[in-house]
C-alpha cells in the first residue's frame, strides 16, 4: 500500500470525523492496526481534534456533577453493550421518583436474574443430556471396538490354522435322526493341536454342557468340555488337550463339567478322520 | 476542602472508572465534562436537551467503559465520539435535521441550506470565532461531519461534489486547525 496517498487521500480525516460507513470504518482500523505511518497521522488527527474540542468546552450548570452522580447511582450496571441506549433518567428527579428508580432497579435486577437462571439452569441440563448421549456412544463404541478387536484376533487365528498345510479339516454330522447337527474340527495331527467349532449345535440345555471327544481304537478319550456360549456362533476355540491320534471325533451332551464316558443316546454329531 | 490536584493518565483512568469510584467519576466530570457539554451544545441547541444528553453520556461511558478498546483511540476521543453520537441520535429523534436526510438530493440541499441559516442565527460565538480563520467551506465539511452525522455520500450530494473531493477537504480543513491551533 502506497500510505502517502493514502494519507493524502483523506481517509483518515473521513474516518475522524465520522462520516464514514460502519463497514469503511472497521476497514480503516484494520489499514491504521496494519501501517505504523497511518497510525501516527491518525494521532495527530486525534490531538487536532482533542484541541478543537477544548476550544469548545462550556461549562455545564452548576450542580450538575452531584445530579450525575445519584443518577449514576440508580443506573443498573451494565446494562447491554455499546449499542443499548442508556435510558433517559428525568435530569431532576424527585425523591419519590428516585425510589421508584431503585425499586425499578431491584425489580429488573431480581427479574433478570431469574430470568438468567432459568436460561442456565436449562443449558446446564441441556449440557447435561447432551453429556449422557455422548458418553452412551462412546460406550457402545468401546464395546463395537472390543468385538471387532476380538474378532480380528480370531480371524487371524484362523488364518494362521488355515494356512497350516498339515491341518485337516474333521466335519462332524447328526447322530440324532430328525435333528441335523453339524460341527467342525480341525486337526493338526503333527503338532497334535484341534480347533473346534460348534455352530451347528444348538444351545445346550440348563445344567448341561457338550464334551468333546476322540475315538483312540474304539475307545472314546475325554477332550474337556466346551463353554456353552460358543454352541450356535461360528467362535472357534483350541482344544485345550493335545490329539496325536484317533480315528474319529464326537461331542455328546454330558451334564455340567463333563462326565468320565460319554452317554450314548447323547451323542449329537460324529466325524471320521 | 481542596480539590484534589492528582492528574491521572488515561490507563489510571480507565481502571478507576471499571472500579466504579467517586473519584473515578469526580476526575472524569471534571477533566471532561466541560468539553462533552460543549461539544453536546454544538450538536443540539437547546440548553435543556444538552443537559439530557450530557447525563446520557456520562452513564454510557459509565456502563460502557469495558467495551473502551485502547487500539482504537484514545479515552479521550472515544468519549468525544460517544458525545457526537448521542447528540446526534438525540437530533435524530427529535427530527430536526434528519427530514432533511431524506434520499432526495433537492431535499438534502434545500435543508442544509436552512439548517446553515439556522446555524448562523443561532451560534454566534461557536465554531466561528473559535477558528478564527477557517475557511467558510472547511467550516461547513467539518460541521456537517462532526456535528450533524453527515456520511461521505450525504455532503457529496449536499455540496456537489464529488466523495475524493470532500475527503481531501476533510483533510486540508483538519491541516488549517491544527495550523490555526499551533501558532
Amino acid at each position: 500500500m502506497n500510505t502517502r496517498e493514502y494519507i493524502e487521500s483523506g481517509n483518515l480525516e473521513a474516518y475522524a470525523l465520522g462520516a464514514l460507513s460502519a463497514l469503511e470504518a472497521k476497514q480503516v482500523e484494520a489499514d491504521i492496526a496494519m501501517y505504523p505511518e497511518l497510525a501516527e497521522e491518525m494521532a495527530q488527527i486525534e490531538t487536532t481534534l482533542q484541541m478543537f474540542a477544548a476550544r469548545l468546552a462550556t461549562a455545564p450548570p452548576a450542580g450538575t456533577e452531584e445530579k450525575i452522580w445519584s443518577v449514576l447511582q440508580y443506573v443498573p450496571a451494565n446494562e447491554g453493550g455499546n449499542n443499548a441506549a442508556p435510558k433517559v433518567i428525568p435530569f431532576q428527579p424527585e425523591y419519590r421518583k428516585t425510589n421508584q428508580w431503585k425499586y425499578a432497579a431491584v425489580w429488573t435486577g431480581l427479574v433478570g436474574s431469574l430470568l438468567l437462571n432459568g436460561f442456565l439452569w436449562m443449558s446446564k441440563e441441556n449440557t447435561k443430556a447432551d453429556m449422557a448421549t455422548l458418553s452412551g456412544k462412546v460406550f457402545v463404541l468401546e464395546h463395537q471396538q472390543n468385538d471387532l478387536a476380538g474378532i480380528l484376533k480370531d480371524y487371524q487365528k484362523n488364518k494362521a490354522m488355515m494356512a497350516d498345510t498339515g491341518m485337516q479339516t474333521i466335519v462332524m454330522h447328526t447322530m440324532q435322526p430328525g435333528h441335523p447337527m453339524a460341527a467342525t474340527l480341525y486337526w493338526s495331527k503333527n503338532k497334535g493341536e484341534a480347533y473346534i467349532s460348534v455352530d451347528g449345535l444348538p444351545t445346550p440345555p440348563k445344567g448341561m454342557q457338550y464334551q468333546l471327544w476322540v475315538m483312540e481304537n474304539g475307545k472314546p478319550v475325554d477332550m474337556g468340555v466346551l463353554p456353552n456360549d460358543m454352541a450356535n456362533t461360528p467362535a472357534m476355540q483350541k482344544v485345550s488337550k493335545s490329539v496325536t491320534d484317533g480315528q474319529a471325533f464326537a461331542i455328546s451332551l454330558e451334564k455340567e463339567g463333563g462326565s468320565p464316558m460319554p452317554t450314548m443316546q447323547n451323542i449329537y454329531v460324529m466325524g471320521k478322520v | 476542602m481542596s480539590t484534589t490536584a492528582t492528574i491521572y493518565s488515561e490507563e489510571e483512568l480507565i481502571l478507576l472508572l471499571k472500579q466504579q469510584s467517586r473519584e473515578g467519576f469526580n476526575y472524569l466530570y471534571r477533566q471532561y465534562g466541560a468539553v462533552l457539554y460543549g461539544i453536546i451544545n454544538k450538536v443540539v441547541y437547546d440548553e435543556q436537551t444538552a443537559q439530557d444528553v450530557l447525563q446520557d453520556v456520562f452513564v454510557k461511558i459509565w456502563n460502557n467503559i469495558e467495551q473502551y478498546n485502547p487500539q482504537k483511540g484514545r479515552l479521550y476521543t472515544w468519549m468525544i465520539n460517544i458525545a457526537r453520537n448521542a447528540s446526534i441520535d438525540k437530533l435524530r429523534s427529535k427530527g430536526e435535521i434528519m427530514k432533511g436526510k431524506i434520499r432526495t438530493g433537492d431535499d438534502v440541499v434545500n435543508n442544509l441550506h436552512e439548517g446553515m441559516k439556522t446555524e448562523q442565527a443561532t451560534d454566534t460565538i461557536g465554531l466561528r470565532k473559535m477558528v478564527a480563520g477557517l475557511k467558510p467551506e472547511y467550516e461547513a465539511i467539518i460541521t456537517l461531519a462532526y456535528f450533524k452525522g453527515f456520511t461521505l455520500d450525504e455532503i457529496s450530494k449536499a455540496l456537489e461534489m464529488p466523495l475524493g473531493t470532500v475527503k481531501t477537504r476533510m483533510r486540508a480543513a483538519i491541516h488549517q486547525l491544527r495550523e490555526i491551533f499551533n501558532n
